[in-house]
């Protein structure tokens, strides 16, 4: 071993920066590879430390208790009173603000006091206190309210009722993370204020909720525990800084797996890179093999001499996605803390730094291990003729044990590390065999070229010869182009299937508008104000009341709490309307609607998902809390609800009669012309100002740039299989550099003119990138078709653009590395290969 | 009779015709100088020839190793490009021509055989020999291909790979690369450089006989005495000039 050692050292000595620039692809593959596992894994590991340092203050509190419209009972206060706790209330509503200019935009409203934020900071632009701001009915919203209205710091804008001065910009906030701002940015207002808006009418849709700071020594969980007890009935949601942290955890664990698989697919089409590059190198070396061999050295030496070289010289490539990974992060943690939504504590992190050196590592191995099993099958015989690295060696069975037992290990440590363990084999099968079918590809398409008709065109016939000549790269090329082009065509695939999802289903059947919170008594006045524009159509307006599920069948409603169902019913106030005759497209499924003058015990008709997940049907009874009373609902029907279509409609519809008497707002839609909208929005506003409008298309839109971004980040994700395909693809032809630049020279001596030169390698390698482009673009439906059809459960259909897309993606690199290999081969000075040797 | 081709009349060249063609150089050279750069400043390899070859005429062309023999052959082919003078063969200036014409030139008028063949090696020898006909546009390639390759007694081997053949094989298969289109002017660099003695001798005697045969003419770089003596003529080259 020490000779081995010895030998290895006086190579890279001699090698000196040659054997650097020999392994470049080898390092440029690595690199990227482990860059992305580190980065991934960092990244990881900063917002984990980051969310557990600032818990408190993400939820703004130790302890937060979110409600309902109705105020918090004084017997909550008190028992919090009683431990110690100082409590903040904060009031949220969907609401419109209004510019002087009369331009007005949705918003979340926040109204808070004045012990706001408990814990963590408010940051406003310019920096001053949010008492100060909020002070004499100041206001601060988020930047994008500023810029969609125009306004500059000392407008005076309107919220309902009420005028405000608008004091600062609102740069970040406790407990924002859950905001997506579909419903508007945060607009903070004092809760002094409140009142003076009107909004907070009965039946408004108004959430209320308390952030709790609990003295030391008093457990949180303690106090959750006790509020879970004493006012269950209530159906508050209660979350403690320890146990909110988890869902966001979780999401962040989910991202990071998928992204840690995602850059294991890269560093296995690196690793293909890997073998071509190792591959290359020893064959500059079969020279030196050969003489080792000659002068006596074993075939186990020879392998120890290089393999060391190969780590060596593999480490720096490690070593350099390491930096990228890990340090870039640390670096750029300021830049990158801006665009996350969480806080993150960016560092040098020993673990994930530690497995992406491990898959760098064992890449290397797995790929480099049967080139270098090859150039032990080198005799010193060679030397006395042509020495180069045998094509094909048989192989050595320990070799093929060890490469098999490393594959192994590999798997091993991918599914272990990635928490998802169908997931991630599903992952590596999906890769391995998207790459074994690019290789059968290869060999047909090799296959069908030898097979083909001699075409008249010599440069047609010495392209099409290229593809299946002994040595010819196809199947290499074909595989490198493989895993990058399948993923990139199969996130494209799917995201136009979204789109189209979106664009056929919701706004065929989706209104213009939702105008809630309108009071009983301004129905009519709404009604007239709509009948002043001739395109207001499809009006509807029913009653809503807030309603909390408190009990189903008796058993206590929470106990489904985790149902996937129905959870979502359970967990707070839902809406609930009553209506004597069915909503129109009403489609049951099982019961009966009640007679259009019924006036019986009150009834329900039921969504047929959530009575599913409730396990209940017709003659069960559903009891429900309208305003502190509580009502049994007896199921008469189920309903298919097709909520996708947005049009309004209810998981509860209870009978007329006793729901009638309650204190409830209305709700409507309408749809009208996109040329009247905003005049609409201004007339209701103006005449009604606690009643706020909701444009359906801005929301559309804000669903369409989430989902823009979302493909964007999962081409971003794509792409880096892409470039390491591009890395392979460029490392398949520089190895065959020489070869054709040979190839071209003596083809010129023959009388062969550039552009039937140039003809023949943009025929190899244009046939390269229809054949592969084709067949990413059937691999990446079909992997699409199983996300949209089997994940998502939507129609999946073909869209012939993004595949087309994909189809011009792979002409294009490969005619781009094509014409650049071309121009290389045809610049090659023909002196020089030609002179004698 | 080498060759049976087809439409074509096999030409037999006396020594008459050869005294003919004589007064009709088929290359003239004038004032050639080739100038290469290096670190240590400019290398002057070719520092002014006049040169003429007449048609049907064989000439051998020696001297010492970096003499400038290659360099000159690389110039008359139209491979490298004179940093002055001038270079015209059968009437053609090939030192105004562009890379393509130049290409387009060497398919009919020259045959260039090497020391190291230089074959295509992921072609088979039949492929390798039909490749200048072909880039001519010559529909019965293949057939003169095969012709070619039979007349230098390879016919048994004309799927072979290069890295099939032995070197006398391969540089038969050069031979019959370089004849089979009828060039006018044959340009072979040490074509038995990398050969055994009797298999140079095999491949010298093919190519003088097939010289003689079409009435070629052919400049021969050789370091053996006594096949420049076999050559019409001998040119002796020492530091880029010839003497």
């Amino acid at each position: 071993m020490k000779l081995a050692f010895r030998y290895a050292w006086r190579e890279l000595r001699g090698g000196g920066i040659a054997s650097l620039y020999q392994f470049r692809i080898v390092l440029a593959c690595l690199a990227l590879g482990v860059a992305a596992i580190a980065l991934v894994g960092t990244l990881r590991a900063s917002l984990t430390r980051g969310i557990a340092e600032q818990s408190a203050a993400l939820l703004g509190g130790d302890l937060a208790i979110d409600g309902n419209a109705e105020p918090f009972p004084m017997a909550l206060r008190q028992m919090l009173a009683q431990h110690g706790a100082q409590v903040s209330e904060l009031v949220r509503m969907s609401s419109l603000i209004a510019a002087p200019n009369g331009e007005r935009t949705l918003i979340n409203l926040k109204a808070v006091d004045r012990l706001y934020p408990l814990k963590g900071a408010v940051r406003l632009s310019p920096a001053m206190s949010l008492s100060a701001a909020l002070a004499g009915h100041g206001l601060v919203a988020e930047q994008i309210v500023l810029d969609r209205l125009r306004l500059t710091r000392g407008d005076i804008v309107k919220i309902g009722d009420a005028s405000f001065h608008l004091s600062a910009a609102l740069l970040s906030q406790p407990d924002a993370t859950a905001n997506l701002g579909l419903f508007g940015p945060t607009v903070l207002i004092s809760s002094d204020d409140l009142a003076a808006t009107h909004l907070v009418q009965p039946g408004a849709l108004i959430d209320r909720s308390l952030r709790v700071s609990l003295p030391r020594g008093v457990p949180a969980t303690t106090i959750a525990a006790l509020i879970q007890q004493n006012f269950a009935d209530q159906g508050y949601r209660v979350r403690t800084s320890n146990d909110d942290a988890p869902g966001v955890d979780r999401t962040i664990d989910q991202v990071s797996q998928f992204l840690t698989l995602v850059g294991l697919a890269s560093l296995l089409v690196g690793g293909i890179g890997v073998a071509v590059g190792v591959e290359a190198w020893l064959a500059a070396r079969a020279r030196s093999i050969a003489i080792l061999r000659c002068l006596g050295a074993s075939a186990e030496l020879i392998m120890a001499v290089y393999l060391l070289q190969c780590l060596a010289l593999a480490g720096l490539g490690i070593l350099a996605g390491l930096v990228v990974g890990g340090v870039v992060p640390w670096l750029a943690g300021d830049w990158l803390a801006s665009l996350l939504p969480v806080p993150a504590h960016f560092g040098i992190y020993p673990e994930p730094l530690s497995l992406a050196a491990f898959y760098g590592v064992m890449t290397t191995l797995v790929f480099a291990l049967a080139p270098l099993g090859r150039a032990t099958a080198l005799s010193g015989a060679d030397l006395f003729r042509d020495a180069t690295l045998p094509a094909r060696a048989p192989p050595r069975s320990v070799l093929v044990l060890i490469i098999g037992l490393l594959v192994l290990v590999l798997v091993f440590v991918a599914v272990r590390t990635s928490g998802q363990s169908g997931l991630a084999l599903g992952f590596a099968g999906g890769a391995a065999v998207t790459l074994l079918l690019f290789r059968l590809a290869g060999g047909a398409l090799a296959g069908l070229a030898a097979r083909l008709p001699r075409p008249r065109s010599i440069a047609l016939r010495l392209g099409l010869a290229a593809l299946h000549r002994p040595g010819a790269d196809t199947r290499l090329m074909l595989t490198a182009l493989g895993l990058g082009l399948t993923s990139l065509a199969a996130i494209v695939c799917t995201e136009a299937n979204l789109r189209a999802i979106i664009a056929s289903q919701i706004p065929a059947a989706a209104p213009s508008f939702y105008f809630i919170d309108i009071q009983p008594d301004q129905v009519d006045q709404f009604q007239t104000i709509l009948a002043r524009f001739s395109s207001v159509r499809d009006v509807t307006i029913v009653p809503n009341l807030r309603a909390r599920i408190v009990a189903v069948d008796g058993i206590p409603a929470a106990r489904f709490a985790d149902n996937p169902q129905a959870g979502w019913a359970v967990r707070g106030d839902r809406g609930l309307t009553y209506a004597a005759l069915p909503p129109n497209g009403t489609q049951l499924l099982q019961g009966s609607w009640w007679p259009a003058d019924y006036d019986g015990k009150p009834l329900l008709s039921l969504d047929q998902g959530l009575a599913q997940g409730l396990g209940v049907g017709v003659g069960d009874v559903i009891t429900v809390n309208v305003l502190g009373r509580e009502i049994g609902l007896t199921i008469a029907s189920t309903r298919r609800i097709e909520w996708r279509s947005l049009s309004m409609n209810y998981a509860m519809v209870a009978s007329p009669g006793m729901l009638e008497g309650a204190p409830h707002s209305n709700i409507a839609t309408l749809r009208s012309d996109a040329s009247q909208d905003g005049a609409i929005l201004r007339a209701v506003a103006d005449a009604l100002p606690n009643v706020t409008g909701i444009h359906v298309a801005d929301i559309l839109a804000a669903v369409a740039a989430l989902v823009r971004k979302l493909a964007t980040a999962l081409a971003a994700t794509g792409a880096i299989g892409l470039v390491s395909g591009g890395l392979v693809l460029a490392g398949a032809i520089a190895a065959g550099q020489q070869r054709r630049a040979r190839e071209a020279v003596i083809l010129k001596t023959l009388g062969a003119t550039t552009g039937q030169i140039r003809l023949a390698f943009l025929v190899e390698f244009g046939a390269i990138g229809v054949v592969g482009g084709v067949l990413a673009a059937a691999i990446g439906s079909a992997a699409s078709f199983a996300v949209v059809h089997r994940v998502m459960g939507e129609d999946w259909r073909a869209t012939p653009e993004p595949l087309l897309a994909t189809l011009a993606v792979s002409i294009a690199v490969t005619l781009a590395f094509g014409l650049l290999s071309t121009r290389g081969a045809l610049s090659a000075p023909p002196a020089a290969f030609l002179r004698n040797e | 009779m080498l060759f049976q081709r087809k439409n074509r009349a096999h030409v037999t060249i006396n020594s008459s015709t050869l005294l003919a063609a004589a007064l009709n150089p088929l290359v003239i050279a004038r004032g050639l100088t080739l100038t290469v750069p290096s670190d240590a400043g400019p290398v002057n390899i070719l520092r002014g020839v006049d040169f003429s070859l007449n048609q049907g005429e064989a000439v051998g062309l020696v001297g010492p190793s970096g003499s400038g023999k290659t360099s000159l052959l690389m110039l008359l082919a139209g491979l490298e490009r004179a940093t002055s003078g001038s270079v015209s063969i059968a009437g053609t200036e090939i030192t105004k021509l562009g890379e393509d014409a130049l290409a387009r030139f060497r398919r009919r008028q020259i045959g260039i055989v090497f020391q190291a063949f230089h074959l295509i090696p992921t072609m088979t020898a039949l492929e390798n020999v039909a490749v200048p006909m072909e880039l001519a546009g010559d529909a019965d390639a293949m057939d003169r291909a095969r012709e070619a390759l039979a007349s230098v007694g390879l016919g048994h081997r004309l799927t072979h790979l290069p890295g099939q053949l032995s070197g006398g094989e391969q540089q038969r298969t050069a031979l019959a690369r370089a004849y089979a289109p009828r060039p006018r002017l044959l340009l072979a660099d040490e074509p038995t450089g990398n050969l055994d003695q009797a298999t140079g001798q095999m491949v010298i005697e093919l190519m003088f006989e097939q010289q003689r045969s079409f009435g070629t003419t052919l400049l021969l770089i050789t370091h053996d005495p006594a096949i420049a003596e076999r050559c019409d003529r001998k040119c002796q080259m020492a530091d880029g000039l010839l003497s």
